[in-house]
């Protein structure tokens, strides 16, 4: 599984070959929340993949032709078929590899993680399981957990401090192996944000 | 139409548990949104019973149903909720056996998904039209932010170079090879989500992004704003060959009771929902 920690490619850049058999590939950017989802399904179903970063503020020409919108992630496969959004890329890789499966079986319980999907915030103050799709860890909390890493980051962790349930389910999150295996070095993250914020073409690349 | 009962306003009764082997949808009549929920019902062939909600004077106990008073909502015979339209419409095709309306395959499931996100602001305009429309507003600078998301899902389909495009889309060879049909690429979009020869937005088979997509396209007329697809010849087809499906015209809406729901709607009478019924 590489990549994850390699320079971002930038306008220049020439376009990646195609992906190999056996592989899945994932145009990610190491800071981005919606491309964290998706690397935390990766690594949490065992999917052999490798990652290219891009770099969000000076865009490769080609990456367009990965993702009209031009956002990450994109998950390209060795037929050459693209996924993005990130949403739709964690239920393809939950549909389309087999092992443990993230949403649930059944249609009722399925449409629910839907549904707090959409009502996210109305979620956390009636939140009455462990973790949102139940007592065990499934594909919510995943999608949801990129978020609140970044809040204790940003030193906004005093926004959960009023909800006890939210902070047992951080430090639950915490001793999951995918999200452990991710998590991002406070510092780096930081001096990424600075960066971000000036537009530097240099954020995508901070520590490397 | 199984729908054509009064709604339910405020004051109102709750309904009972709904009947085992039943399932049932809260709705309105003229919603695009619970129009996606009833075309999946009757595509799939599922027994339901309809609950029409008076929209302007919501019943106290539809907030048990949905926390905002929004339709549609599902609610079947083991007390179990579900609403957001495109989720109604994914857990009835899980749950009920019969034809599949989305794609067995993982990417053409992806592949669908996708296309609904190019879909996302046609709800928003195609209402700010009418509204603007119906208070005698101009809305040209609306009209043509709609024609530009019509010319974003037109790129999906490939530039057909023929005048009888349609009629030889039905009678491919049996190579599969098209006759005087020319394909050329109009964009990235449709090399990433294009097919090579397709009349729906999911191949040959009408499927359930088109049923996603339907309830807005039959409204244009009715809304006053057809001519946004005048410079989208593939939607043209697109929408002609929806008129031909079963299912779409089973739930066909009368041209004339809407425009009298939208007169009595843009006046404020809370009655505008019932307009047309006879009992």
């Amino acid at each position: 599984m590489s990549g994850g920690s390699a320079r971002s490619l930038a306008k220049g850049s020439a376009p990646p070959g195609p992906v190999p058999q056996g592989l899945i590939r994932v145009y990610s950017m190491r800071f981005c929340p919606f491309a964290q989802r998706t690397l935390l399904v990766l690594k949490a179903k065992g999917i052999g993949h490798e990652i290219i970063n891009i770099n969000l503020k000076n865009k490769p020409e080609w990456f367009f032709t990965k993702n009209p919108f031009g956002l990450v992630p994109v998950l390209e496969n060795s037929q050459g078929q693209l996924i993005y959004e990130s949403a739709i890329t964690c239920e393809y890789l939950d549909e389309a590899y087999p092992g443990k499966k993230l949403l649930p079986d059944d249609p009722y319980e399925k449409a629910c993680q839907k549904m707090v999907f959409q009502l996210f915030s109305k979620v956390l103050t009636n939140k009455k399981t462990t973790f949102f799709g139940g007592n065990s860890l499934s594909m919510i909390d995943y999608l949801i957990w990129p978020w609140f890493e970044r809040l204790e980051v940003l030193e906004l962790n005093e926004c959960v401090d009023h909800t006890p349930k939210l902070k047992l389910w951080m430090a639950a999150m915490r001793e999951d192996p995918a999200v452990s295996s991710l998590l991002i070095e406070a510092k780096a993250f930081r001096g990424f944000l600075d960066l971000y914020l000036q537009n530097s073409p240099e954020a995508c690349d901070y520590g490397l | 139409m199984e729908d054509a009962t009064r709604t339910f306003g405020k004051g109102s009764c709750p309904p009972g548990p709904v009947p085992e082997g039943l399932i049932r949808v809260y709705s309105m009549r003229f919603c695009p949104f619970a129009h996606r929920t009833r075309l999946v019902l009757r595509a799939k062939g599922i027994r339901h019973e309809v609950i029409n909600i008076n929209l302007r004077n919501k019943p106290e106990w539809y907030y048990t149903k949905h926390p905002f008073g929004q339709i549609p909502v599902l609610e079947n015979s083991k007390c179990q909720l579900i609403y957001e339209s495109v989720i109604a419409c994914e857990y009835l095709d899980d749950a009920y056996p019969g034809r599949k309306l989305y794609p067995y395959d993982p990417y053409e499931r992806a592949r669908q998904k996708m296309l609904l996100e190019l879909f996302y602001k046609v709800p928003h305009l195609t209402k700010e039209c009418l509204v603007a429309i119906r208070c005698g507003r101009e809305c040209a600078d609306l009209k043509l932010a709609l024609r530009q998301e019509f010319c974003n899902l037109e790129e999906v389909f490939p530039v057909v170079i023929s005048s009888t495009a349609f009629t030889n889309r039905k009678s491919s060879t049996p190579s599969g090879e098209m006759e005087n049909i020319f394909f050329h690429p109009r964009s990235i979009t449709l090399k990433i989500l294009g097919y090579q020869n397709t009349v729906f937005f999911g191949g040959d088979c009408i499927s359930m992004i088109d049923y996603l997509f339907w309830p807005w396209f039959e409204r244009l007329d009715v809304y006053g704003i057809a001519d946004c697809l005048n410079h989208t010849p593939a939607l043209r087809l697109w929408t002609a060959a929806m008129k031909q499906d079963p299912t779409v015209c089973a739930l066909l809406i009368d041209r004339s009771i809407f425009l009298g729901f939208l007169n009595l709607y843009f006046q404020n009478n809370p009655d505008a929902f019932d307009y047309g019924l006879t009992c």
